[in-house]
């Protein structure tokens, strides 16, 4: 009798500590997907030194409950407690879930906090979902609907250019064109990064002024025509970029893509800088402000030799976007640094997996 | 003719056994057939696990273990500086012939220490297989480099420094002494992109669901 009251007490002890470090997940209450399940696997809390960190491993079920076939989705990953200010988020793009269907979302999740810091729980939330239509739904507040837009139309710029290759040489075409992509993703540099928000200067290296080397892509609506700034380091001060809108429409939002080569010659896509401003057809506007901060690659110092730039999309005052076209992309000066689109990416991946047939198959779905 | 012991010869075969050991068991061989058959059989195994090895979770790998190991040597050198600080006896202990006398013995005694630690340090490292000496540089060496970075690098992080990292197998932002990692499994694939107003991400394919997958986390001001 005392043994097993022992041993349900351990046991509620045991469960709540799990429910401890259960995440609390917290979607609108007209939000177009629903939790419908939620496993916590091999979730653990544990001490390390003056430290407690906490493993969550959790796969939700999902399911849209819109009318809508849904093509992204990005949630809201949140510690009030831990690290107030900053966030994380899950997103997943290139999907294609009908109305009515359930599908996961897996994420594992590290939180470290020190023994000294009240622990409150992990918040999941929703940020938008993005739906076939283009139509979104959500607080955006993490810009997740251009961030989810932009993968959408890129995606259908890749099925469709997959597509027509299918069509006019067969999938001995389509096959030569998937292992081109596959080599170039193997060839494309490693990226491990640190990037610092810090409140002051952090290197004490001399100035050099630099013009900035532009990139035009053909098809672009905007266009960079002059830039420079005074390069110390990793950083490239008082920055000056710009841009020319050709358009007849004006835009609202664009972003910057900068080709960055250090002093040992390696070339890398070091980054993207968001531009919010309001550009006239036929207008030209200056986009950068603040000091640009690249990040560390690979733990080690990064001293900049060179600098290009290029617009890598933009957003129209009517809400509609503009993405490099396919032949943008082949300059080679992108080619050999830029990252395929997720879809590209996920086409690709399918290839390798499952073979041609099932890469056929998939793009004849839609 | 005395063969070595079979631990002895594997130990031999991969690479692990001590400096003194391998000397002698490749004496050994040089005289034994069938030893050499043994040693080359292990080889053989050693190479097979290797391969299999390849696909062992990502989680047991000798680079994490490396870290542990010199995050803890880490927190020993500095719990041992503040020791030494605490216990540092004051200047007028050593004044006059009892002073002398007294800093004389703890000349001899800190000789023999040093030199006890020394014949200790060379029996250690002549007997430590290879691949673990190999660790143990690589995370001393770490460890170097971390201290002689404080050295040339005047200024400490600041207490509001917000640091976001991504890497093979996390991307995770650090703040106030916490920090929120979202993991990804390492994959070949794996695609960095920075925005430099205050975020990062990494995108992967989900080897189970296909799923594209892209986790990012972001500095305050968004």
């Amino acid at each position: 009798m005392r043994s097993s009251r022992l041993l349900a007490l351990v046991a509620a002890g045991a469960a709540s500590i799990y429910a401890a470090i259960l995440p609390k997940i917290d979607l609108p209450k007209d939000s177009p997907v629903a939790v419908i399940g939620a496993d916590y696997g091999d979730s653990t809390e544990t001490a390390r030194g003056g430290a407690v960190v906490v493993d969550l491993h959790a796969s939700l079920s999902l399911r849209n409950s819109s009318g809508r076939h849904i093509r992204g989705i990005t949630l809201l990953v949140r510690s009030q407690e831990v690290t107030p200010g900053s966030k994380g988020s899950v997103t997943l793009t290139s999907l294609d879930v009908a109305p009515g269907e359930a599908f996961p979302v897996r994420m594992d999740i590290r939180l470290l906090r020190p023994v000294t810091s009240l622990g409150g729980p992990l918040e999941l939330g929703l940020d938008g979902v993005l739906f076939d239509d283009l139509s979104f739904y959500g607080p955006d507040n993490l810009q997740s609907r251009h961030t989810l837009t932009v993968y959408e139309i890129e995606a259908r710029r890749d099925r469709r250019y997959y597509k027509a290759l299918l069509a006019e040489g067969g999938p001995a075409r389509l096959r030569q064109e998937v292992l081109a992509s596959l080599s170039r993703q193997v060839d494309r540099p490693d990226m491990e990064v640190q990037m610092t928000r810090a409140s002051r200067a952090t290197n004490l290296e001399p100035e050099r002024p630099v013009q900035f080397a532009l990139l035009h892509l053909p098809d672009s609506p905007v266009e960079p025509t002059e830039g420079m700034a005074k390069i110390a380091g990793n950083e490239a001060r008082t920055p000056r970029l710009e841009v020319h809108n050709k358009s007849d429409r004006a835009v609202r939002y664009l972003e910057i893509g900068w080709l960055v080569k250090d002093g040992r010659g390696r070339q890398f896509m070091a980054g993207t800088v968001p531009a919010t401003l309001n550009l006239p057809p036929g207008e030209k506007a200056q986009v950068l402000k603040e000091t640009l901060k690249f990040p560390q690659l690979g733990g080690g110092p990064l001293s900049i030799d060179s600098m290009t730039a290029f617009v890598s999309n933009v957003e129209f005052s009517d809400g509609k976007m503009w993405v490099p076209s396919r032949a943008d992309l082949g300059d080679p000066r992108l080619q050999s640094v830029l990252a395929p689109s997720p879809e590209e990416q996920r086409l690709v991946q399918l290839y390798r997996k499952k073979g041609l047939t099932a890469l056929v198959d998939e793009l004849k779905k839609f | 003719m005395k063969h070595p012991p079979q631990d002895q010869l594997a130990l031999f075969a991969g690479g692990e056994a001590g400096w003194f050991e391998s000397w002698s068991v490749r004496r050994h061989l040089v005289a034994c057939p069938i030893c050499r058959k043994r040693a080359a059989d292990f080889s053989q195994d050693r190479q097979t696990v290797r391969n299999l090895s390849v696909e062992l979770p990502p989680e047991v790998e000798w680079n994490r273990l490396a870290d542990e190991m010199a995050g803890n040597i880490r927190v020993g050198l500095a719990a041992g500086e503040a020791i030494a600080a605490f216990d540092r006896p004051s200047d007028d202990r050593t004044s006059g012939v009892a002073g002398a006398r007294t800093s004389w013995l703890r000349w001899n005694a800190g000789w023999a220490i040093a030199a006890a630690s020394a014949v200790f340090a060379a029996a250690f490292w002549l007997n430590l297989p290879n691949p673990q000496a190999e660790h143990l540089l690589t995370a001393l060496r770490a460890i170097r480099v971390d201290r002689a970075g404080k050295l040339v690098q005047p200024a400490a992080p600041a207490a509001d420094e917000v640091v976001v990292e991504a890497s093979g197998s996390s991307i995770q932002v650090r703040e106030n002494g916490g920090s929120l990692a979202l993991l990804h499994p390492r994959s070949d694939g794996l695609t960095i992109s920075v925005n430099m107003q205050g975020s990062a991400g990494a995108r992967y394919i989900d080897s189970d669901t296909g799923q594209v997958t892209i986790n990012r986390v972001y500095y305050a001001q968004q």
